[in-house]
């Protein structure tokens, strides 16, 4: 499985630093959460393990970020993005029906044969606890479906592609607690077999669904240690007065 | 609840846990006062502040929760709030022991004490002590050397109740006709070397609350 090593990760946009010095590692098969104010670069953080920043011009990063010993600025981005799948935080279906959301990460990559993409979408779905809620109505658009099922969707079509790492920004911002409380189930069930990383704004839900938390403020790893003993007994002044709302 | 509300609901959270000790003390007063002067009026009054720290422990203990499921506390705000339920609990307990030893005044008001109380209000002294030092601790959020001062008097205490126990059982061999009395003397001095091991509980949670660490002072 996966584990991901960032080694002195400085990050720009055009001249201003959002990331630095980032060490972290990220363990495998592990729920590993993201938490700070707005604008501490946690999202920035996120989308460097993918590249997804790449897609912005005034962006520059320097550093290394290994997965699994390789350093992704070395791997083609395709080929990255499909081992390290990503879930946004407005569920963003194409208009195309249920089947074809979830299908269209294999196409791309090459499998055409029938049986293999029924079976993949419906192992997706099933891992993604859609299943039971989608089985009778594959070839319904995926847009019919509520915000949280959307999500759900997001998450199976992430699957799709066999991913190692699932970067989860922001999943549950805007979904009711129904919807949120089966997306924490989720992640605690995909942990088995992926490594997550999650950002998120609810510091409760990091504290339910991660096994590490990393605290950022002003584009610096302020804190990162193991879920429990951040929430309960933050070594740095700057986390206990961010946890507890004093500030942020 | 904004912000603010919360600050000002976990200081009179303090307060109220601060108050439940001074009364704790007090109840310790009353009723080896009552013991020692077999007054039935101070057992009362004595047996009255337990009830006050009944309703109040629960009354803290329902605010605790309140904030709890409201405010959903984490860090140094979820230990204060976990250490004021547990310590105001801890502090009820107190009051039961100080009301049991009224009740035993109140048990054997016509009898002479078998023995004159010398060493108990030197144990109820000294369990006041501990429980002041509690209360500078949980006010100063200052914990440094808090396990030695409560060490050294539970100390004193035990070893007082040590030879309370040996001396009452002498003179039971001696004068079989005072063991009724000789054995609730042996109690209360029991009950006052619990006191003392509940003080230094109040310390255990006291520290957890300011710095995290899980200590076990006696």
């Amino acid at each position: 499985m996966t584990s991901i090593k960032i080694k002195n990760l400085n990050a720009y946009y055009g001249e201003k630093q959002v990331l630095k010095e980032i060490n972290l590692d990220i363990g495998e098969k592990r729920v590993t959460a993201i938490i700070g104010p707005s604008g501490c670069g946690k999202s920035t953080l996120l989308r460097c393990i993918n590249r997804m920043n790449d897609f912005i011009d005034i962006f520059r990063a320097e550093g290394e970020i290994d997965i699994d010993d390789k350093d992704i600025m070395q791997m083609d981005p395709v080929l990255l993005r499909k081992q390290v799948g990503m879930v946004f935080q407005k569920p963003n279906p194409f208009p195309k029906t249920i089947f074809e959301n979830v299908a269209w990460g294999p196409k791309i990559h090459g499998t055409k044969d029938k049986s293999t993409l029924n079976k993949i979408v419906n192992n997706s779905l099933k891992q993604a606890a859609l299943w039971d809620e989608v089985k009778g109505r594959l070839k319904d658009n995926a847009l019919g479906l509520s915000g949280g099922q959307q999500q759900r969707l997001c998450i199976a079509r992430a699957l799709a592609v066999s991913p190692e790492v699932i970067l989860l920004d922001e999943p549950c911002s805007a979904l009711d607690p129904v919807s949120t409380a089966k997306i924490e189930d989720l992640i605690v069930a995909l942990k088995k077999h992926y490594t997550i990383v999650i950002v998120t704004h609810n510091m409760q839900q990091a504290a339910r669904v991660s096994d590490n938390t990393a605290f950022l403020l002003n584009g610096d790893l302020i804190e990162y240690s193991d879920t429990d003993t951040l929430f309960e007994t933050p070594k740095d002044k700057r986390t206990e007065d961010y946890i507890t709302g004093r500030f942020g | 609840m904004v912000r603010k509300g919360f600050e000002k609901e976990l200081r009179k959270l303090e307060d109220s846990v601060i108050e439940m000790a001074e009364t704790a003390k007090k109840s310790i007063d009353t009723s080896v006062e009552s013991l020692k002067k077999k007054d039935v009026k101070l057992a009362k009054e004595t047996i009255a502040l337990e009830k006050e720290m009944d309703k109040n422990s629960l009354d803290i203990e329902n605010r605790c929760m309140r904030l709890t499921a409201l405010q959903q506390p984490v860090a140094k705000d979820l230990r204060f709030i976990a250490s004021m339920l547990k310590i105001s609990d801890t502090l009820e307990r107190v009051g039961d022991y100080a009301g049991k030893i009224a009740k035993i005044t109140i048990k054997t008001k016509d009898k002479p004490l078998a023995k004159p109380l010398i060493d108990i209000p030197k144990m109820a002294e000294l369990s006041k002590e501990m429980i002041d030092i509690d209360i500078e601790a949980i006010r100063s959020k200052k914990v440094e050397g808090i396990e030695e001062k409560l060490t050294q008097r539970d100390d004193v205490i035990d070893n007082l109740y040590e030879q309370i126990y040996k001396e009452l059982l002498m003179m039971m061999f001696e004068r079989p006709q005072i063991i009724s009395d000789a054995t609730d003397l042996i109690f209360v001095g029991r009950y006052l070397e619990r006191i003392g091991d509940l003080a230094c509980k109040v310390a255990n949670r006291t520290i957890y609350m300011v710095d995290g660490r899980r200590t076990l002072i006696k």
